[in-house]
């Protein structure tokens, strides 16, 4: 189920005012968010963001194929560290 | 055997099922297109004239995406999702399932066969 239109796209303020600032100045050093709900729109493309994923802020260079995107789905928040290894049969990190 | 879309050969059905075997066409966009084509959807298949289905094919040329054309392009969006590396293209990249389904049990159609990995239980006794 999409977001009513209506409302159009959510972006979050403070970041959305931080890179217009920064294409103000012609800067494009990455910036650190926690914002990862923020809607991608088009005034970010080829900025870096680094993207809170609950632990790390994760770099994600924001091209135009992006844009309608969230910033969180290009910074994983789960590990997968494999299953098990049977032939030897410890864990390979899987608890149980 | 009239051929619509190519090389689609649906045979002496109802006008209205027999295009429904072109793949991206289903119940509406048959119903659609014999509309605009102005063509009987209970006429059999094999009855209809030569300029009725010259009609159907150019309906279907000028607004719809059909067989190849449509296969391309469900195949490029996915595509597109894997380049951007974003949540959905990994899943699509990993064989599992895109939309927030439960992995832990089910999911096979993604998943295909199970594969049965031994001594699973005994792992949890020891």
């Amino acid at each position: 189920m999409g977001r009513s239109l209506k409302k159009g796209p959510y972006v979050d303020e403070k970041l959305f005012r931080k890179v217009e600032k920064m294409a103000q100045q012609r800067k494009k050093d990455p910036i650190k968010t926690w914002a990862r709900r923020c809607t991608i729109v088009p005034e970010f493309v080829g900025f870096t963001f680094n993207v809170h994923n609950g632990k790390q802020f994760l770099p994600v260079l924001v091209t135009e194929d992006m844009v309608g995107h969230k910033l969180g789905e290009f910074s994983n928040s789960r590990t997968f560290r494999g299953h098990t290894n049977k032939k030897e049969g410890i864990d390979d990190g899987a608890k149980k | 055997m009239p051929r619509i879309a190519g090389i689609d050969v649906p045979d002496k059905k109802k006008m209205y099922f027999a295009l429904q075997y072109i793949h991206g066409i289903g119940p509406k966009f048959a119903k659609e297109i014999l509309e605009k084509a102005k063509v009987d959807p209970d006429q059999r298949s094999n009855e209809v004239d030569e300029a009725a289905l010259a009609q159907i094919n150019a309906v279907i040329d000028a607004e719809y995406l059909v067989e190849g054309a449509l296969r391309r392009q469900v195949q490029q969006n996915i595509q597109r999702l894997k380049d951007i590396k974003c949540y959905r293209g990994d899943r699509h990249r990993k064989g599992l399932p895109v939309r927030g389904q439960r992995t832990q049990s089910n999911a096979r159609t993604r998943k295909g066969k199970k594969k049965t990995v031994a001594g699973k239980k005994s792992v949890k006794a020891k």
